[in-house]
């Protein structure tokens, strides 16, 4: 379980390198070396600064970003235009990776809390990588896909057991005691 | 502080001394760039038209090349495949040229025989047409048309003869140019692209990524289907000549592709040489007859209007005709006939843009118009 022995017998890379911050995503885990050097070359390392817009609700969604370093506010507004946070992502966290398979307007907003890089892997990105090199393309879909199937599993657990939780508080002899 | 020393303002002397020498040096600088920026945008105007066009043709180029290298990508390295599509590309030139070279010779000593020929023969029809229309409208008869084609056809001739040298040096020119920057456009277009999309402000990258994939898509493939379409009508207009016992089939064939490149006038254009030679040489006949069909129904409407177009240029980029020829004229004040034939695509090209991003707009309803239509009433 320790990445120290995991990584043991693999070729180390550079911890400052961007291909060792994508090997340690769970999106990008599987990936041959190969691959990550093909994948660093179509991502985009982009710098904010503190309190700065990645993007809003409603903005096109086109891809996904990684936090390489900093903290990201995820927030959606209520009627009253009042944010409420939904989230406060680190470094190593990912977030928008619904939208780099499907085009979909954003569901949040994100906001930078202090300086902070971002690592944005967009549709363009991929499907012109589809083209090209077809076999790395699907290996990033694949792990794409696997973190999606999970976060999707694991929500419809919860669905079942907040339904079910819901079922056992209005279930009559809930109601009769 | 004396009062002496201040100026009415409450400045020092050395300030106000500082204040003159300041703005007396920025009046300088400003005048100073002022008159070496009109030599600078002179220089820049000079090496813009020089690189205008091989710039322009590598980039046909590297769009055109650019598939064939992503499929050859899939086995090697990028510059190999790039290598190899030019060993390809090599290749069919060497093998184009070697078909050439014997007929070029020959049709070149022929065109010096024959141009005056045919000039003389369409000339004594236009006579034979404007006697015919004196003896019906006798108020023309002082406007001498046939003197004047006369005289424009010998102009031309004489254009082509002194031409020709010129442009073989350039051509030999582009010929070392264009492989050159083709080269680096394929190998390194993406970088760039990419390097110019990084310049957009973190706010809007995402879109101007995403816009900037969809409109070189569309480029592409707007760029790809109009050459191709010109390459199959250049080939079908040479394999229907070449049924006839006309002359210059392949140079006919090879006029009318590039002409085709333009919209509505550039087919009339292409056709005219082929009829004219076909009219003075074979005779009002049947291969007369077959050629016009050929030209008219056969590349035309059959096979460009029915197939090609449709299938390989969707109808939205068509242009309206006005556009057309604004473009066409407007190309020809620029660059002369090489700006008659670039000035529809650039305008296509513009058009194309703005209908993506129309699109891309209405795909997510950006903010602004989702705004207006979403607010409660």
């Amino acid at each position: 379980m320790d990445p120290l022995w995991t990584n043991i017998f693999h070729k180390k890379l550079d911890e400052e390198s961007l291909a060792y911050f994508l090997k340690h995503l769970p999106i990008f885990s599987e990936l041959s070396p190969r691959s990550l050097a093909t994948l660093e070359n179509i991502v985009h390392v982009r710098n904010y600064k503190t309190n700065e817009t990645v993007f809003e609700e409603n903005d096109p969604g086109s891809g996904m970003y990684m936090i390489r370093s900093g903290v990201v506010k995820i927030f959606a507004r209520d009627q009253n235009g009042m944010e409420e946070e939904l989230a406060r992502l680190g470094p190593g966290d990912f977030f928008g990776e619904t939208t780099l398979t499907a085009p979909a307007p954003r569901t949040a907003s994100a906001r930078t809390l202090e300086n902070t890089q971002l690592v944005g892997l967009f549709r363009a990105d991929i499907l012109e990588l589809a083209e090209r090199k077809p076999a790395i393309s699907s290996s990033i879909f694949l792990g794409l896909t696997r973190v999606v199937s999970e976060r999707l599993q694991a929500a419809s657990l919860e669905l079942r057991r907040l339904q079910n939780q819901l079922g056992e508080v209005i279930s009559p002899e809930n109601v009769e005691t | 502080m004396s009062s002496v020393g201040q100026s009415p303002r409450g400045w020092t002397r050395g300030q106000v001394a500082l204040a003159f020498l300041v703005l007396s040096a920025a009046i300088a600088c400003g005048l100073a760039v002022y008159s070496s920026a009109s030599s600078l945008t002179g220089l820049s105007r000079a090496a813009f038209s020089v690189l205008f066009l091989p710039l322009l043709l590598s980039l046909v180029l590297s769009f055109l090349l650019d598939p064939l290298v992503s499929q050859m990508e899939r086995f090697c390295t990028r510059t190999g495949s790039i290598f190899i599509v030019y060993i390809l590309t090599l290749g069919l030139f060497l093998l184009a040229a070697l078909w050439l070279t014997p007929h070029w010779q020959e049709f070149w000593s022929n065109m010096r025989t024959d141009f005056p020929r045919y000039t003389a023969q369409v000339i004594d029809t236009l006579k034979s047409l404007m006697t015919g229309l004196h003896e019906r409208f006798p108020m023309i008869e002082g406007y001498a048309f046939p003197t004047k084609v006369r005289i424009w056809a010998e102009q031309l001739m004489a254009a082509i003869l002194a031409q020709t040298p010129q442009s073989a040096m350039k051509i030999g020119g582009l010929m070392v140019i264009v492989p050159l920057f083709t080269f680096f456009f394929l190998r390194d277009g993406r970088k760039i692209m990419r390097s110019c999309v990084a310049l957009a402000p973190n706010r809007h990258f995402e879109m101007v990524r995403d816009l900037s994939y969809l409109i070189s898509r569309q480029l592409a493939h707007f760029i790809r289907g109009r050459i191709i379409e010109a390459i199959i009508v250049g080939l079908i207009i040479t394999a229907g000549l070449s049924l006839t016992d006309i002359r210059y089939a392949p140079m006919l064939g090879i006029f009318a592709g590039v002409t085709n490149l333009i919209p509505y006038i550039g087919p009339i254009i292409g056709m005219i040489p082929g009829i004219l030679i076909a009219f003075v040489d074979l005779g009002a006949g049947g291969q007369f007859w077959w050629i016009v069909i050929l030209y008219i129904l056969i590349a035309q409407v059959l096979i460009d209007n029915f197939i090609l177009i449709p299938v390989l240029i969707s109808r939205v980029s068509n242009l309206h005709p006005l556009l057309v020829f604004f473009a066409i004229i407007v190309g020809g004040k620029f660059y002369g006939i090489i700006g008659m034939i670039i000035g529809v695509p650039i305008v296509s090209i513009i058009k194309i843009t703005l209908l993506e991003i129309r699109a891309y707009r209405r795909m997510f309803r950006l903010p602004e118009t989702a705004l207006e239509s979403d607010r409660p009433h």
